[in-house]
């Protein structure tokens, strides 16, 4: 390769001021990019594209730089193409409740042009100001109120990418319901770049309600919390998030739950009402928030899975399973960190059995703690490890099923590994 | 292998009951309820179970035929007509409810249960599930999930790909998988995802879990009528701008009045241009308040009467006239077209102008009913399918309602499919890269052509031939001068 070469072609494309060395925070588990470059178009990114695949050098798609560290590092040399410059919003009609945006449009971003016209979309994804919705979609990243909104996977309703060749193609479109042609959106969600570049997205939006207000009920032993989620589960109540939080210091109690209605006022006041009588009934207490403090706690709680900034022991995990198989994976993964000497944090959507955890410590500490929640949990996903355990720990879990199948489609939409290579749990060709 | 022997091959995988190969039983075969393009298949299977499925699967790739899946024919884009002949697999004998779990809000069930049915089945529990088409008493999940089916709750609940969590399906190989257990974010690309939707094109469906949805404490509908479509489509829009977010909101035209009153004794006044029926539901706390502030946005709107629905009885009327509103055309006309488009929502009234335009233009009626909420369209064109002239309008008209969609933004399908119905059409959404990436996607599932061939994609544009296009590059050029 004539990195001299590629680089004046590539300042061709985007401009010269728009090609660079690598910074320092471009790395990924010490790995260095080749060069960084920031397209500024559609058409830029198109190009770019078309041009490392002539090369062929890989490429490392990259939105904020807040999850680069899920997964595995890139297995080959690579490019990394940012999207900060593919921030604009392309399509918003507010009475329509849909909007069309750029892949590097951050959710801040996003969020705060929604809230202008009393909108929403209830992603909330860790660190908004940076992470962009590129990245959220690229990880499928979810958010407590996936339990009354849905994840992306339900408010993605179209979207642009672009190819492993360069190609531009869409699907979907700017209407809430469609089934006009494969549901191309959900094959790249959650893909890791690994199929094609998001280059920008649709999204079905929600109106702000009218009245918010969470309850945070807390406890010293997780045992009471598990009876209250139990109890809301089984009632015909509405909350549009369940969180269990457990030694965080936010929640103001080692072990604790949260929960989040939305709707009209007095629809919020009778979950306020119901919810702490059910946590009294369990043996928790219950305090609701309103106002600034509703919001300052969730967005303290959608913060907890960051992976952004991360002390050089840390390992931070999601683990998914059967909803009612939560507390036990819990558990496991608390007694494997109790025996390991290791502090664990953890948030979890108790409903909808997602659970992000962030343990600190040796490595041999890390690594057994590692192996017996890979037990309890075979869907266990590292999102940050110390770079010493990296290659060692699967990052995607125990087993991936119907690998072949998806190997095929890997091949069909990059044969020559050219996207995110290594780094997912499929495309190690 | 001849027919004779096909049939003896299947007869032992199936048994005798478990195959159809009299030639005027295949003639009830020939169509789904898209009857525009009709072709009979050359056998029809009866499987009991996902083996069995596999067996037929494995035995129609060594024959060279074509597989079409089958569940109740209700679809209305010809995805289940056997347009190349070969063997339709029927779910009609794969019906039941396997499993309800309620700890983990999943149902297991295969893929003949009718919609319907498993929600009644799900109600002593408290629950149900979401997606409920209009022909949901008929209808089978497998076709929901094949067809991603809509209905009018999905405004609030969504479509049926929010509410399927993993599926047993066998693949063109012959092969059984499972593409998880109900449990989110299972690793790797979703396969859940891209099966559900594609028409039985890459993976025939054998069991599914699906989502189980609480009922909710309370309802309340109100009926809103109107002189004209204007006021509902307005009403719609306030009401969703004021924060609140309805499980249903439903608009019928005059004509559809006109139909559903002679039939269910509505005695709503003619003399309206719309009724719009609005569902809220949720806790009881402030139903009645809100129901209060959805009432004034209707007379603030025009409206000519409003009426709420607090009883059962009362909804469940209004209800029965809206889902059964397409049964009621019988009335009009001796055949309908219901076409099936969505726009954004605030184009509604534009695009509803422009249907009553073509209307005219092809001198054919055109009732209305559709999903006001999510701006999906089903513009009712009733004609006589003996006169070929009315035939032929008929057949414009739809396209016009088409045309008119995507030049006001939206797409040629919201809950019916492509099938055959629409696949010429794919081409006014869809550019050929467009088209080349579902067509890639088709050929890592299926890439002999099997299941369902000649659906989906514009005929005479083969999956092999569109893929192979996408695999090439794209030449590259300097953009910015010096």
């Amino acid at each position: 390769m004539n990195l001299a070469v590629l680089r004046a072609d590539l300042a061709a494309i985007i401009g010269e001021q728009y090609v660079s060395e690598p910074a320092a925070d471009r790395q990924i588990y010490g790995r260095t990019p080749l060069l960084v470059v920031c397209p500024g178009s559609l058409e830029e990114l198109a190009q770019t594209v078309a041009r490392l695949a002539a090369e062929p050098v890989a490429i490392v798609p990259w939105g904020g730089g807040t999850k680069q560290t899920w997964g595995y590092p890139p297995s080959r040399p690579f490019v990394v193409v940012e999207t900060s410059r593919l921030n604009r919003i392309l399509d918003y009609t507010p009475d329509d409740l849909t909007i069309s945006v750029e892949a590097g449009m951050t959710l801040g971003a996003l969020s705060a042009a929604l809230a202008a016209n009393g909108q929403m979309l209830p992603l909330d994804g860790p660190l908004p100001a940076r992470a962009t919705i590129g990245g959220l979609l690229a990880t499928a990243m979810d958010g407590p109120r996936r339990l009354g909104y849905g994840s992306a996977r339900d408010l993605l309703i179209g979207i642009r990418v672009v190819e492993a060749t360069g190609r531009v193609s869409k699907a979907g479109g700017m209407v809430v319901k469609n089934v006009s042609g494969f549901d191309m959106m959900k094959l790249y969600l959650g893909s890791f770049g690994t199929l094609a570049m998001i280059a920008s997205a649709n999204f079905k939006l929600i109106p702000q309600p009218r009245a918010a207000a969470s309850i945070l009920c807390r406890a010293q032993t997780p045992a009471p919390l598990w009876k209250l989620v139990n109890a809301i589960a089984a009632s015909q109540l509405v909350p549009v998030a369940v969180e269990y939080l457990e030694g965080l210091a936010l929640a103001g109690a080692p072990f604790a739950v949260a929960v989040r209605s939305e709707g009209l006022p007095a629809a919020v006041e009778r979950h306020v009402r119901d919810v702490s009588a059910f946590a009294q009934q369990a043996g928790a207490s219950a305090e609701p928030l309103r106002g600034a403090d509703h919001e300052q706690l969730w967005a303290a709680i959608n913060d907890v899975p960051q992976t952004a900034t991360l002390a050089a022991d840390e390992l931070v995990a999601r683990v998914t399973c059967l909803p009612a198989e939560l507390s036990n994976v819990l558990a496991a993964a608390r007694a494997a960190a109790q025996r390991a000497h290791l502090p664990m944090q953890a948030t979890a959507r108790a409903l909808n059995g997602v659970a992000y955890l962030r343990v600190r410590g040796s490595t041999e500490a890390l690594r057994e703690w590692h192996a017996a929640l890979l037990k309890a949990a075979p869907q266990t996903t590292l999102l940050a490890t110390p770079s010493a355990l990296r290659a060692e720990l699967p990052a995607f879990g125990a087993q991936i099923a119907n690998l072949d199948l998806m190997r095929r489609i890997k091949q069909e939409f990059d044969p020559n590994d050219l996207l995110n290579p290594g780094r997912f749990a499929v495309g190690q060709l | 292998m001849n027919r004779a022997e096909l049939i003896a091959e299947l007869e032992r995988i199936l048994g005798p009951r478990g195959v159809v190969a009299n030639p005027d039983a295949l003639l009830t075969y020939d169509a789904d309820g898209c009857v525009m393009d009709t072709h009979e298949p050359h056998v029809v299977v009866l499987p009991t179970s996902a083996e069995q499925v596999a067996a037929v699967v494995r035995l129609a790739a060594r024959a060279g035929m074509p597989i079409v899946p089958r569940g109740a024919g209700t679809g209305l884009s010809g995805g289940a007509t056997p347009m190349q002949g070969g063997i339709v697999i029927s779910t009609a004998r794969m019906d039941k409810i396997l499993q309800v779990d309620t700890a983990n809000g999943r149902v297991l069930c295969q893929p003949g249960v009718i919609n319907w049915e498993l929600s009644q089945y799900l109600k002593p529990f408290g629950y149900q599930f979401a997606p409920d088409p209009s022909s949901q008493k008929a209808c089978t999940i497998g076709g929901n999930i094949a067809n991603n089916s809509g209905g009018p709750h999905c405004l609030k609940y969504g479509i049926t790909a929010s509410h399927v969590l993993a599926v047993q399906v066998v693949l063109p190989d012959g092969s059984i998988i499972w593409t998880g257990d109900g449990s989110a974010h299972a690793p790797g690309y979703d396969l859940t995802g891209v099966i559900t939707g594609s028409e039985g094109t890459i993976g025939f469906v054998t069991a599914a879990w699906l989502r189980l949805t609480r009922l909710p404490e309370a309802v309340r509908v109100v009926l809103a009528l109107f002189p004209d479509i204007a006021g509902a489509s307005n009403t719609v829009s306030q009401v969703i701008a004021s924060g609140l977010l309805p499980a249903a909101l439903e608009i019928m035209d005059r004509l559809a009045i006109k139909a559903v009153n002679d039939m269910y004794k509505l005695g709503l006044p003619e003399a309206a241009g719309a009724a719009l029926l609005i569902e809220v539901d949720g806790v009881e706390d402030g139903l009645d308040e809100l129901l209060h502030d959805i009432t004034a946005i209707c007379w603030r709107n025009g409206a000519i009467d409003v009426r709420p629905a607090r009883t059962l009885a009362e909804q469940n009327q209004v209800w029965a006239a809206r889902k059964n509103a397409f049964g009621a055309m019988g009335r009009l006309a001796p055949t309908y077209y219901l076409v099936d488009t969505v726009v954004p929502r605030t184009k509604l009234p534009q695009t509803m102008d422009e249907v009553g335009r073509i209307s005219r233009e092809f001198r054919l009626p055109i009732a209305n009913v559709f999903h006001a909420g999510d701006g999906n369209l089903h513009p009712i064109i009733l004609f006589d399918r003996r006169d070929r002239s009315q035939n032929q309008r008929a057949l414009e008209a739809a396209t016009s309602v088409m045309k008119v969609s995507i030049d006001f933004g939206g797409v040629i399908s919201g809950e019916h499919g492509i099938g055959v119905e629409k696949q010429d059409y794919m081409t006014l959404l869809f550019t050929t890269d467009d088209l080349a990436a579902m067509a890639g996607l088709h050929q890592s599932f299926d890439p002999h052509d099997l299941f369902n061939p000649g659906k989906v994609f514009p005929k005479g544009r083969g999956c092999g031939e569109l893929a192979a296009l996408r695999r090439s590059g794209v030449a590259w050029s300097a953009l910015k001068s010096g």
